[in-house]
């Protein structure tokens, strides 16, 4: 298999942070991951922009680069500029949703609120094929 | 490749598995902005210097949003006092990990399969980079793509920001917006943080027009100068304590400047006026160029802005007694 090394750290990082997800007790942990994924995503893009080279792609005349094929590609990273913001808003309404939750049950541990959400309000812990679904909170 | 992107590649996973195993939430965050700071810079090393300015302004942004929060509202949390731990002691169903072990598995069998191998040769990247000055202007190739060639992708971007401030307003907490005077913020005020921010904050205004204006000339655009704004009118929130800005009128405006995102390029690229054969093709496209970076900055300032006031001025836990 010969992979760019560009492509391997980010999938690496990408399963590190699923890990993470999955295992995290905190919620505010569990929002960073998901930054974090969002952030190895990414990089993955700018690594496929970046095999021709490293130049960015900022420049009066084509003609007078020695190199134009080490130019950087300029789509991927016109898109991540735009996925940068749009996962500021994602963030935004994490930490959002995060303080309601808090407010009502004063705590950011997923398995105490869960108990505090089945004790309150009568949820039943919903068993979604070996998946505890913690969406019921 | 160069080694200092792999070397820096390798700290990068490093500081990520910190992350992952840090045990208390201040350490989850301080370790994330090691991260974003690392990011930044392999960016900048990639060639993408556009991304690496915002990286490094969000990261910014972002850690500070966790800090205020834990600052303000989880650190007195039941039994979150003193003591903050990620881990819970509670043994976990083994049944659990079972759909996020095979979602892994089929995730590596789709990267081992199908990963692009060798160099990626796209057509769009030789013509966008050969015709960009020619079909929009300017001399930088990544504002020219999200200005001209693909503007849909900033109009919906510019919406899902409208959308985000309109979701952080109705699920925030009070319905009537009681400002605080900052005396419930912890956070220390120093004499020395005030007479240094009174220094900087002219030079980051400056720094903040020099982006919006440079924008299709080099490295910035008005993504960058909104940032560079925002975190003028964070400072003031923080470091000075004042809370004097009007929050209707900056909520009315973002709605304005949305609208005239979506109108500039409707007038600018569907009617035809920046392909014309004239002489002064050139400078129609720079005063959208201009404009455009210019209406960005403004929503990016104006959205930042709402939500940093929801968070740091308006949002309170209730005290003893109070009722929601």
């Amino acid at each position: 298999m010969d992979f760019h090394i560009l492509d391997i750290f980010p999938v690496l990082l990408f399963f590190i942070s699923f890990f993470g997800i999955i295992t995290s007790g905190n919620i505010v942990k569990s929002i960073v991951m998901v930054i974090i994924m969002q952030t190895s995503v990414i990089m993955f893009w700018l690594g496929v922009g970046a095999r021709f080279g490293t130049t960015p792609p900022i420049f009066e005349d084509i003609t007078e680069i020695a190199d134009p094929n080490a130019i950087a590609d300029p789509l991927p990273q016109a898109l991540m500029l735009t996925a940068i913001i749009i996962g500021v808003a994602v963030t935004a309404i994490n930490i959002t949703m995060l303080n309601a939750l808090f407010r009502k049950y004063k705590t950011v541990e997923w398995d105490t609120m869960q108990e505090l959400a089945v004790k309150d309000e009568g949820l039943e812990v919903q068993d979604l094929g070996g998946v505890t679904s913690e969406s019921t909170i | 490749m160069n080694n200092l992107i792999i070397v820096l590649l390798v700290f990068w996973i490093i500081s990520s598995i910190w992350c992952v195993f840090a045990q208390k939430t201040y350490r989850v965050i301080i370790f994330f902005g090691v991260f974003s700071l690392l990011t930044a810079a392999i960016y900048l090393f990639l060639g993408a210097p556009d991304v690496a300015m915002a990286e490094a302004g969000i990261s910014a942004f972002t850690t500070i949003f966790f800090i205020v929060c834990v600052e303000k509202y989880y650190s007195r949390g039941e039994g979150l006092k003193h003591e903050m731990a990620t881990k819970t002691n509670k043994p976990r169903k083994i049944t659990r990990y079972i759909f996020p072990f095979i979602f892994c598995v089929a995730l590596l069998v789709l990267f081992l399969n199908f990963a692009p191998t060798g160099y990626v040769v796209t057509e769009l990247r030789d013509q966008y980079l050969q015709m960009f000055m020619h079909d929009v202007g300017g001399l930088n190739a990544v504002t020219a793509i999200y200005l001209g060639y693909r503007v849909y992708d900033t109009l919906f971007e510019a919406l899902l920001l409208v959308v985000a401030v309109v979701a952080v307003i109705h699920l925030s907490w009070y319905e009537k917006t009681a400002v605080s005077d900052g005396k419930h913020s912890e956070m220390e005020r120093s004499r020395m943080a005030k007479f240094t921010m009174r220094i900087i904050c002219p030079i980051i205004l400056l720094f903040g027009t020099y982006l919006v204006l440079n924008g299709h000339i080099s490295a910035g655009g008005g993504f960058l100068g909104g940032l560079a704004f925002a975190s003028f009118i964070i400072c003031r929130f923080l470091v000075l304590g004042i809370y004097d800005l009007p929050i209707e009128k900056a909520i009315r405006m973002e709605e304005i400047v949305f609208i005239n995102i979506v109108i500039l390029p409707i007038l600018a690229i569907f009617t035809g006026i920046m392909y014309l054969a004239w002489d002064a093709t050139e400078i129609f496209q720079n005063i959208y160029l201009i404009a455009m970076s210019g209406l960005i900055g403004m929503k990016v300032t104006l959205g930042f802005f709402v939500l940093f006031y929801r968070y740091i001025a308006i949002e309170r836990l209730p005290e003893e007694g109070e009722g929601e």
